[in-house]
């Protein structure tokens, strides 16, 4: 559930990124227009992979609502965080992109 | 034509949230914390100690404490202890003075190590949030009715909230504080959308959970009118065997567990039913408990024979139809979630709650910017405004007077736990009387801290009458006595901050119209 939660967070963050708006409050500059199509493609991804992760570790039936409930609340924490601590919110998706390396490797 | 049709979604989604806002916030509330009911039951009758304990250990003294004390019933049950619910509680039944009639049932809770009984406080505990959440505190089945109705009216709100919502994927990341109306907007859009599936899967599975009920038609109508047939047939382990009059050792209920765990691939039992003890025509049945998958399963359950140990009957495989209405009645009440997925279970319950809230706030924000200027508010807009300051902040101030009665009325006090209950309900009805007395803020402000005061006493009040304190709790480990204390004092200070809030932006609205005054006075001065 963790790899899962690292995952859909850092997922978030970049399809976060991938809008002009956003992108420009939290790293102060306009993307390019191929900027934005990696950060989508990339958030994509990761949550297609944190879906993965979750019904790899238990199974169809509880990893589908563990994904979902994992899903809600990393969305939840980063619309929370990105107006009061925008920063806190970026340095969370750094972070846990680079522990899911070790997440993964716990979880198998 | 598209517009014409969001417009009148808006319309439906602005009128049918508001008339049934009020009690799907109760609802949404009291469902929320009934995903801890074991957790609150156990704090609310701390005499009832937490152990660990094997099924087949317990299930042995619970036999042997039912052969000395109720040898003669015509039925026992047994609810085995979990990690959630350690208490073994055993109930019997006395054969009935006349037939159809039904026996008196007698309960008591067991030490699940020794087999001794244990007396808790006389209380509801967490199971009254959790019938308060269907049942609605109203007599069978007029509150089942009325919930069910509710939860159409939500489902209803959420589709055309969702359909009248422009800019679900451009404004998905979007909350803008500190922006009066339009940060009530963004933050009733973001609970909505991000906890979407949530919100979705918990409305649509309560109508599920109540479809016999809302539309018996087709069971009627293919049972001729007979509704007991079709449950007979559904679930075969609930009718009893007739006696057969000749005295027989029962088996160890014990051996039955082990079959049963076998049969059921590590699935565990939650529990037992003894028909006939004692008798030759003795039959158990063993209900599944269902915390290992997702999926419930309707009358799961291993019948076997009461004196040779034999299996008698399980329950044939499941159509689908029914394996579909269990998967949405095992999300809807989340048993098989453990420890995190429980507390996920329980944000997203308050981010329903949160939702619902948020648009009461932004309906009467709405339109009471209309009559900003003029001193009196209108009738209708003033009742909005009182139902909504009593039916959330008064209904926290109730919960919280709830779990403070818990600790404050003497143990031995006649009809304790009814009292309890009244304590909610006074309280409740006293928070409406003072919205209606109170302006608006200052309502708002003097319930919010009111309940602030009593969800930070809750933990107070704990220390002081029974030595189960914070200190003590954390120490040993008993995590849903020391969580519970923690999520109140937490409740508490996020309480607080609220009323903070509620109180700054309060005195920050004034300062602006005072200074427009002011230059108003200043421009009109000598000249």
């Amino acid at each position: 559930m963790l790899l899962a939660l690292l995952l859909c967070y850092g997922g978030f963050t970049a399809l976060c990124l991938s809008m002009d708006r956003h992108h420009t409050e939290l790293l102060g500059r306009k993307p390019s227009v191929r900027r934005r199509q990696g950060m989508r493609i990339q958030g994509w991804l990761l949550l297609a992979l944190s879906l993965w992760a979750a019904v790899s570790a238990t199974g169809w039936g509880l990893g589908l609502v563990q994904w979902f409930a994992v899903l809600m609340l990393s969305g939840l924490l980063l619309v929370l965080l990105l107006p009061y601590r925008p920063r806190l919110a970026l340095s969370l998706a750094g972070v846990s992109l680079l522990a899911s390396p070790v997440a993964a490797f716990a979880q198998c | 034509m598209k517009e014409g049709f969001r417009q009148a979604m808006a319309w439906l989604h602005t009128w049918a949230g508001l008339v049934f806002g009020w009690l799907l916030f109760a609802i949404f509330l009291t469902g929320t914390l009934a995903y801890f009911k074991d957790e609150i039951s156990h704090w609310m009758q701390p005499e009832i100690p937490a152990r660990a304990v094997t099924s087949e250990a317990s299930l042995t003294l619970a036999q042997e404490y039912l052969q000395q004390h109720a040898a003669g019933a015509s039925r026992w049950l047994i609810d085995l202890p979990d990690a959630r619910e350690p208490g073994l509680s055993v109930r019997w039944q006395q054969a009935p003075a006349k037939p159809g009639e039904r026996g008196q049932f007698t309960e008591k809770r067991l030490d699940p190590q020794t087999g001794a009984e244990v007396q808790g406080r006389e209380t509801r505990g967490g199971d009254f949030f959790y019938r308060f959440h269907f049942q609605l505190q109203m007599p069978y089945p007029w509150g089942r009715w009325l919930s069910t109705i509710a939860a159409m009216v939500m489902f209803v709100a959420l589709i055309s909230g969702i359909i009248t919502h422009k800019k679900i994927f451009k404004d998905f990341f979007t909350f803008r504080p500190r922006k009066g109306q339009r940060s009530w907007l963004d933050g009733h859009n973001a609970v909505g959308v991000l906890v979407l599936p949530f919100h979705l899967m918990i409305t649509y599975s309560s109508l599920v959970i109540f479809m016999t009920m809302v539309m018996p038609a087709s069971i009627l109508a293919a049972y001729e009118g007979d509704e007991r047939v079709f449950f007979d047939e559904v679930f075969p382990a609930s009718s009893t065997p007739e006696p057969a009059g000749k005295p027989a050792q029962l088996t160890a209920l014990a051996s039955l567990l082990e079959q049963a765990h076998e049969r059921w691939s590590g699935g565990g039992v939650g529990r037992l039913t003894v028909n006939n003890p004692g008798d030759a025509n003795a039959s158990v049945v063993l209900v599944r408990d269902g915390v290992d998958r997702v999926v419930h399963d309707f009358g799961s359950a291993l019948t076997f024979n009461g004196v040779t140990g034999q299996i008698l009957g399980t329950t044939p495989e499941r159509p689908l139809p029914l394996a579909i209405a269990g998967a949405f009645y095992g999300l809807h009440m989340g048993h098989f979630a453990g420890p995190v997925l429980r507390w996920l279970y329980f944000i997203c319950g308050l981010a329903g709650t949160a939702m619902i809230g948020t648009g009461l706030v932004i309906w009467l924000g709405k339109r009471q910017l209309k009559h900003a200027k003029s001193a009196v508010m209108p009738f209708e807009l003033r009742l909005v405004e009182v139902l909504n300051i009593a039916s959330m902040s008064g209904l926290l101030v109730a919960v919280a007077a709830f779990f403070c009665a818990n600790r404050l009325l003497p143990l031995d006090m006649a009809g304790r736990a009814d009292w309890e209950v009244n304590s909610f309900f006074i309280a409740w009805g006293l928070s409406v009387l003072h919205a209606m007395v109170r302006r608006g803020r200052a309502a708002w402000v003097d319930q919010l801290v009111l309940a602030a005061l009593l969800f930070c006493a809750v933990p107070l009040l704990n220390a002081m009458t029974t030595p189960y304190h914070l200190g003590a709790t954390l120490i040993l480990g008993d995590w849903a006595m020391a969580g519970f204390d923690l999520t109140c004092l937490g409740s508490g200070v996020f309480l607080a901050w609220a009323a903070w809030k509620m109180q700054r932006s309060g005195q920050t609205e004034r300062v602006p119209r005072k200074q427009r005054a002011q230059s108003i006075a200043l421009d009109r001065g000598p000249y």
